[in-house]
């Protein structure tokens, strides 16, 4: 469970002062999907950043399963980002020198580094569909399979929580369309996920959409699950 | 997967770089190395010169001047003593000398160290030409003077049998297989000594115990040469110790020459190394700049690894470990630059001088190469793991 409770962000000091975000309440279920849209500057990055702990908030609550983590020390962060919550970028962000399977193995690495490691990230590799492409590196694989390599990392530590930032940003729609597959059933499997996106078409797949412009939260609305369409 | 191998797998994946900044690393090696070596080599050499240099302590009667006085009128000094001494101090002189040569090796066994060559001069005429007659030892004595050579015939072996200086084979006009007598004992010239420059020429060598025999000074000897087979033996206080142990006897280090010509090779030698010094120092800029762009050159992969979950000491490690393959890297290459460079400066700051490979400088070189990259790497990881996630990714 995720709450977001009265959270400001001032970029700024001043006359140069910008308010990014001006009061945003917001709360997440278990097992809920978030799309979060609107346009440029509306705010949208600035508030998965503070949900991810990547940017402090101004004041307010971040309160993720009953425990505030807008205050964490850095070190409390990575325990965060080793167990509850993790990203997929528009970006794909794979470290170059690393073929698929390492870049999975990664936060593994950093989190614990057990044997049975492996077979654990190329479980994952199978269940987005890449189960050819272990070996390759980043460049040798197009947009969506990064994305795919992107989310199988996402997934390989059971983060409970998955941020996503324009993850269908870069790719063509068919593509998009194969890649929310896979959130969707990440989501089936239990996983929060909070997207930003500026797709409707992608938004309309999330359980609940919630609309943003100038920093504040204009329309929050429930949809028909997706399994029902 | 541990973060030893993602380490490896980016920094071969960046080898350039990697060896860009292990450039640094080498050069402050590689001069350091040069220098060690071309200053062993140059103290080599002083030293083997100093081994042909021939004896480093002499032994010689004790000779005291002695203040005269009756009451407070001073009459003037005496030489007391003898001109000679007893062979049988002997001894006690080789036990003295052997034992600190062994205090300094720390050697266990009992033999014999250290070359004592006993000698007994006499003035004397020798056909009617005046001659020094030197009784010797002719093994130690050969083993000394390592710079002598034979213009003709061999070393005497016999009693009966003498060799001649250069010029005083002239002077007499004698050659070997002639009989010459002295104080009437007859000896055979056996062979002649080529020129050496020194008192040697002008001298007749016959065997010690002939010489003691015909001017009967039986058990009697004038001085002796000792030679420490160790260029670094203690001979001023094998001098001190058999001044202050036998009486009669006064013991000369003669040491001083070498030692002056040492201490300038050691000023050389620290002149170099500071010069060394300054080039560690400055390659190690140039590492820490290198790494600094490295660490720029992957602010994105450093993001994208705290955002995944690395701690900050984990980047910290990240970067030593990769500072040690540098210093490795580098290490091997600034070695190998070094022993290289060696052979070029070496004939250049001592001249002539043939520089000797000294392997004992690979390790510590590699040790001196990884701290050097580790030391250097410092700033620049501590500038890396306070990268915040959210500027290096930009877009989350």
């Amino acid at each position: 469970m995720l709450e977001i409770k009265k959270v400001m962000k001032i970029y700024g000091e001043g006359t140069a002062q910008v308010v990014a975000l001006k009061d945003v309440t917001l709360r997440a279920a278990d097992g809920d999907f978030l799309a979060i849209t609107g346009p440029s500057g509306s705010g949208k990055s600035t508030l998965l950043n503070i949900i991810g702990g990547l940017e402090r908030v101004t004041s307010g609550e971040v309160i993720l399963d009953g425990g505030r983590i807008d205050n964490l020390s850095e070190n409390g962060l990575v325990e965060i980002r080793r167990r509850k919550i993790s990203y997929v970028f528009q970006q794909y962000h794979l470290i170059p020198s690393l073929n698929a399977l390492e870049n999975v193995l990664l936060p593994l690495t950093f989190s614990r580094a057990g044997k049975s490691d492996e077979k654990r990230a190329a479980d994952m590799l199978r269940r987005v569909g890449l189960e050819r492409r272990f070996k390759h590196k980043p460049a040798q694989l197009s947009g969506g399979e990064q994305q795919r390599v992107a989310i199988a990392r996402a997934l390989v530590n059971g983060c409970s929580l998955i941020l996503a930032d324009e993850p269908t940003g870069n790719v063509d729609q068919k593509t998009g369309r194969e890649i929310l597959a896979l959130f969707q059933q990440a989501n089936a499997d239990g996983h929060t996920i909070i997207m930003v996106t500026h797709s409707p078409e992608i938004a309309r797949r999330a359980k609940r959409i919630v609309a943003m412009r100038d920093g504040e939260i204009v329309n929050e609305s429930e949809q028909e699950s997706c399994e029902k369409r | 997967m541990k973060l030893f191998d993602v380490v490896v797998k980016d920094t071969l994946s960046r080898r350039r770089r990697v060896l860009y900044t292990a450039f640094g690393v080498a050069i402050g090696v590689a001069a350091v190395v040069a220098v060690l070596t071309v200053a062993r080599s140059g103290e080599q050499r002083i030293y083997s010169e100093i081994d042909k240099y021939g004896p480093n302590m002499m032994v010689m009667p004790a000779i005291n001047d002695v203040d005269l006085r009756l009451g407070d009128l001073r009459l003037g000094s005496l030489a007391v003593g003898d001109n000679y001494i007893p062979e049988d101090k002997f001894p006690e002189i080789r036990r003295i000398t052997d034992g600190a040569i062994r205090e300094a090796l720390g050697i266990q066994d009992g033999a014999d160290i250290a070359i004592i060559a006993p000698k007994l001069y006499i003035d004397t005429t020798v056909n009617g030409t005046s001659v020094m007659v030197v009784g010797f030892d002719p093994e130690e004595e050969r083993a000394i003077k390592s710079w002598w050579n034979l213009s003709t015939g061999r070393y005497p072996e016999q009693p009966d049998e003498a060799l001649l200086g250069a010029k005083a084979n002239s002077a007499l006009g004698v050659d070997p297989g002639s009989r010459i007598a002295l104080n009437g004992r007859e000896v055979t010239i056996v062979g002649v000594l080529e020129e050496t420059g020194s008192q040697d020429d002008y001298q007749v060598f016959a065997p010690l115990e002939t010489v003691q025999l015909a001017f009967g000074k039986l058990g009697l000897i004038s001085s002796m040469d000792i030679r420490a087979l160790c260029s670094a033996c203690p001979v001023e206080t094998i001098a001190d110790a058999i001044n202050s142990t036998v009486p009669g006897v006064r013991a000369v280090a003669v040491s001083q020459i070498a030692h002056t010509e040492m201490h300038l090779v050691k000023k050389v030698n620290r002149f170099m190394l500071a010069l060394a010094g300054i080039t560690l120092v400055v390659g190690a800029f140039g590492v820490v700049n290198a790494m600094m762009s490295s660490v720029y050159e992957r602010t994105k992969d450093i993001g994208i690894m705290k955002a995944v979950g690395a701690s900050r000491s984990q980047i910290l490690r990240a970067f030593i470990y990769e500072a040690v393959a540098v210093g490795l890297v580098g290490g091997i290459i600034g070695y190998g630059a070094g022993v290289l460079l060696s052979y070029a400066l070496g004939p250049l700051i001592f001249d002539g001088l043939t520089v000797k490979y000294a392997p004992q400088y690979l390790l510590p070189a590699l040790g001196l190469a990884v701290l050097m990259a580790v030391v250097a790497s410092v700033y620049p990881a501590f500038r890396a793991q306070q990268i915040r996630v959210a500027d290096s990714l930009r877009s989350l």
